[in-house]
C-alpha cells in the first residue's frame, strides 16, 4: 500500500536520525576530543570529522579546545646573576596537543586547573633562566650581547621540558615577554641617575655649541684673510706682467731721448697749467716775444 | 510529531469501513481535514528545514563551511567570498562567518603609566608621583638603562581566516601580546635619545619588524598595515628632559648663526678679492695702453724732429701753448720796461686759500 510505504519510509528515517544522535559525534575543526569507556580515556581524536561512539553508559566523549590559549603569568620580582632586582611578566600561547593525557591529569579537564600548573612551572622557569643571565643581556644597545631572544626561547624550552616529563598533553606555541619592570624604590635612583644623565648633556651641548661656534668663525675669518691676500698677490703679479709688457715697448723712446725728453716737458706743461694757474711772463716768452718790438704807447723813460 | 502522525493513520484508516451516523462521519471529515493541515505543515516544515540553508555572506567577510565539524573544500577554496550559498542545516553543516576585510587594531599600554582615554582628554590625570609602582605603571627600560613610557597602535587584517579563527582561543590577544613584546625588544636595544627623539622612525620600523616576525612565526594568520608608536620620557623628568631640547636647539641656532656668518665672509671675501684683481687687471690695462699710445706718437715724431730739432721744438711748444693760455684763468703779461731794468712784483698768494692748486710761477 502506498500510504503504508511512506510511513515505513518516514519511520525509518526517524530511527536513523535517532539512531546516529546517539551512536554519531562531530568533533569541529578547533577541537581534539578524549572518549571514555565506563570512565577510562581510550581513543584520542584530534581531527575534525564525525565518528562513531557507543551510546552514554558505555562511552563517553569529553571534547576540548584545542585552539591556543594565551595566559600571562604575574609581575614577580626575580634576581638576576649581577644581582639586580628585575621584575619579569611572561605571556605563553599553549594548547592542548593530547585530549588524552591532559583529560585524567586535571579534574574534568579544566582549564583553569592547567593554567594554575602552567603558572608554578613558569614562575620555577623564570627565576630559574633570569637568575643565569645579567642585566644586559635584557637590555643593550649592542644587538651581539642582547639575549632577549634566547632568555625567551631558555623559559620556554625549561617549561616545555616539565611539560613534557609530566605528560600534561599540554604545548607550547609560543612564550615571550610581554614586560619588564624594575621595583618602585629603584626607578627613583633610576630618575636620579637620569637627571644627572640629562644636565651632563645640557652642558655638553652649551658649550659644544659655543666651541663649534667660534671655530666656524675663525676659520672663515681665516679663509676670508687668505683670499684677500691672494688677491693682492694676484694684483701685484698683474701689474708687473703689465709693467714687463711696457718695457717692451721703451726702447722705441732710446732712439732720440732728447725728444722724449722735450715731450715729456711739454706734457708736464699742460698737465700743470691745466687748471686754476695764474701766469706771468714777459715778452721773450714766446708766443709773445712777437710783442716784443712792437712801438708801445708805454712811456720811455 | 512522528507520533502524531501514525496516531492519524491509524484513525483514518477505519473511516471508509463504518459511515454509520452523521456525528461519527463529522469527526471523520474533521479529522482528515485536520490531517491534511498536518501535511502541509509537515511539507511546509521540510522546506523550512532545507531553506533555512541559505545564508548571505557579506562584502567585509568571508564564510567556512564545517561538515561534521571539518572545513567543507580544497585548501585554497576553503572560503567563501560574499554573496549566496547554501549549506545543508544544522547539524549537518555549520557556518562560520569571519571579518576579513575590515582593519582591526590592538593597542600596547604595558609601557605606559597608569591612565584611562577619559583622563588623558580631559587633562585631568593622576599627578606624577616621585617613582612608578610596578603594579600600576607601566615603563620599558630602553638600552641604556634609562626608563621611558612608550605605547603603540596596531592596525591589521586578516589575512588566514583559518588560522586565525580555528587556531586561537582570542587571536587578537596574541596579537596585542606580541606588540607587547616588540615594545619592549624594541626598546632594550635602543638608547633613550634614538628612542625619543634622534631615530624615532627607526624605533617604530623595529617595532613593526618584531611585531611582524612574531605574528608571522605565531601563525596568527594576519598582515600588518600600520602601527603607530609614541614615546615620551617618564613624567617625573619632563623638565630636564625639555631643558636638553631646549640646549639642543640653542646649540643648533648657535651653529646656524655660525654658518650663516661664515657664509657672508665668504662672499664678502670673495667679491673684494675679486674687485682687487680686477682693479689690478684695468690698471696693467691702462698702463700698457698709454704707454703704447705714447710709443706710437714719440715713433711718428720723430723723422720730423730729426729733420729740424729746433724748428720742430719751436712749433710744438707753440702748438702746445695755444690750449695752455686758453686754459689759464689769469694771464699777465710784462712788457719789458724801456730802461730794461727788471719790474717789480708783488703776489697776494692767499686769495683762494682753500684750493689746492692755486697758483705756479713759471
Amino acid at each position: 500500500m502506498k500510504r503504508n510505504a511512506m510511513t515505513v519510509v518516514i519511520g525509518t528515517v526517524l530511527i536513523v536520525i535517532f539512531a546516529l544522535l546517539l551512536f554519531v559525534f562531530q568533533v569541529r575543526q578547533s577541537e581534539v576530543a578524549v572518549v571514555t569507556t565506563f570512565g577510562r580515556p581510550t581513543r584520542n581524536l584530534t581531527e575534525p570529522g564525525a565518528y562513531c561512539k557507543w551510546p552514554w553508559p558505555v562511552e563517553k566523549v569529553y571534547k576540548f579546545d584545542q585552539r591556543v590559549q594565551n595566559f600571562e603569568d604575574r609581575f614577580s620580582q626575580n634576581l638576576t646573576a649581577d644581582n639586580n632586582n628585575l621584575l619579569v611578566m611572561v605571556y605563553v600561547g599553549w594548547k592542548i596537543t593530547d585530549a588524552k593525557a591532559f583529560f585524567p591529569k586535571f579534574a574534568g579537564g579544566s582549564t583553569l586547573a592547567a593554567q594554575s600548573m602552567l603558572e608554578s612551572m613558569l614562575r620555577s622557569a623564570k627565576s630559574a633562566v633570569v637568575g643565569k643571565h645579567p642585566l644586559a643581556d635584557f637590555v643593550n644597545a649592542d644587538a651581539k650581547q642582547l639575549k632577549f631572544n634566547a632568555i625567551e626561547n631558555e623559559i620556554e624550552q625549561a617549561v616545555q621540558s616539565q611539560l613534557q616529563t609530566n605528560n600534561c598533553g599540554i604545548g607550547i606555541a609560543f612564550l615571550g615577554i610581554k614586560k619588564l619592570g624594575l621595583p618602585e624604590n629603584v626607578t627613583q635612583t633610576v630618575f636620579q641617575r637620569m637627571t644627572s644623565e640629562r644636565q651632563i648633556l645640557i652642558s655638553q651641548f652649551e658649550f659644544e655649541g659655543e666651541a663649534e661656534a667660534q671655530k666656524i668663525r675663525s676659520a672663515a675669518e681665516r679663509q676670508a684673510a687668505e683670499t684677500i691676500a691672494n688677491a693682492d698677490a694676484a694684483a701685484t703679479r698683474i701689474r708687473g706682467e703689465g709693467e714687463a709688457e711696457a718695457a717692451k715697448v721703451l726702447p722705441v723712446f732710446q732712439q732720440n731721448p732728447e725728444l722724449e725728453n722735450f715731450l715729456l716737458r711739454i706734457g708736464a706743461l699742460q698737465q700743470s697749467l691745466n687748471q686754476r694757474a695764474t701766469l706771468i711772463f714777459d715778452e721773450r716768452t714766446p708766443p709773445f716775444d712777437l710783442f716784443q718790438h712792437l712801438p708801445t704807447n708805454a712811456p720811455s723813460r | 510529531m512522528s507520533h502524531d502522525h501514525e496516531h492519524d493513520h491509524t484513525h483514518e484508516h477505519p473511516v471508509p469501513v463504518t459511515p454509520e451516523d452523521a456525528g461519527s462521519q463529522a469527526l471523520a471529515e474533521a479529522l482528515h481535514s485536520s490531517f491534511a493541515i498536518v501535511k502541509v505543515v509537515m511539507v511546509l516544515m521540510v522546506l523550512a528545514f532545507f531553506s533555512s540553508g541559505f545564508f548571505t555572506v557579506g562584502p567585509q567577510e568571508k564564510a567556512v563551511i564545517l561538515r561534521f565539524g571539518r572545513p567543507v573544500g580544497e585548501v585554497d577554496k576553503i572560503l567563501l567570498n560574499s554573496g549566496w550559498h547554501w549549506s545543508y542545516p544544522y547539524p549537518i553543516d555549520e557556518v562560520v562567518k569571519i571579518p576579513i576585510t575590515e582593519i582591526q587594531k590592538v593597542n600596547s599600554t604595558v609601557g605606559w603609566y597608569a591612565t584611562t582615554a577619559e583622563q588623558e582628554l580631559s587633562g585631568e590625570e593622576l599627578p606624577a608621583g616621585a617613582s612608578l609602582n610596578p603594579a600600576v605603571d607601566g615603563y620599558v627600560i630602553t638600552a641604556d638603562r634609562n626608563i621611558i613610557h612608550t605605547r603603540a597602535t596596531l592596525y591589521y587584517h586578516i589575512e588566514n581566516p583559518i588560522n586565525f579563527v580555528f587556531d586561537f582561543v582570542s587571536a587578537s590577544n596574541a596579537v596585542q601580546n606580541a606588540l607587547n613584546n616588540a615594545l619592549l625588544y624594541s626598546a632594550a636595544h635602543f638608547n633613550v635619545d634614538d628612542v625619543l627623539t634622534r631615530d624615532v622612525a627607526g624605533f617604530r620600523d623595529a617595532v613593526l619588524q618584531r611585531v611582524s616576525d612574531l605574528t608571522e612565526l605565531e601563525q596568527i594568520g594576519i598582515v600588518i598595515d600600520q602601527c603607530e608608536v609614541q614615546s615620551i620620557p617618564p613624567r617625573q623628568l619632563l623638565d630636564v628632559f625639555t631643558r636638553v631640547t631646549t640646549a639642543r636647539e640653542n646649540r643648533n641656532k648657535v651653529l646656524n648663526d655660525a654658518r650663516s656668518y661664515e657664509n657672508q665672509v665668504f662672499s664678502q671675501s670673495g667679491a673684494q678679492a675679486s674687485s682687487i684683481t680686477n682693479a689690478a687687471a684695468a690698471d696693467r690695462a691702462r698702463y700698457v695702453q698709454s704707454i703704447t699710445a705714447e710709443a706710437k706718437r714719440f715713433s711718428d715724431l720723430l723723422p720730423k724732429y730729426e729733420s729740424n730739432p729746433s724748428l720742430f721744438a719751436q712749433v710744438t711748444l707753440v702748438q702746445a701753448m695755444g690750449p695752455i693760455l686758453t686754459n689759464v684763468q689769469d694771464k699777465i703779461l710784462l712788457p719789458e720796461r724801456a730802461d730794461g731794468k727788471p719790474r717789480e712784483l708783488r703776489l697776494m698768494l692767499n686769495r683762494e686759500p682753500l684750493a689746492p692748486k692755486t697758483s705756479s710761477n713759471p
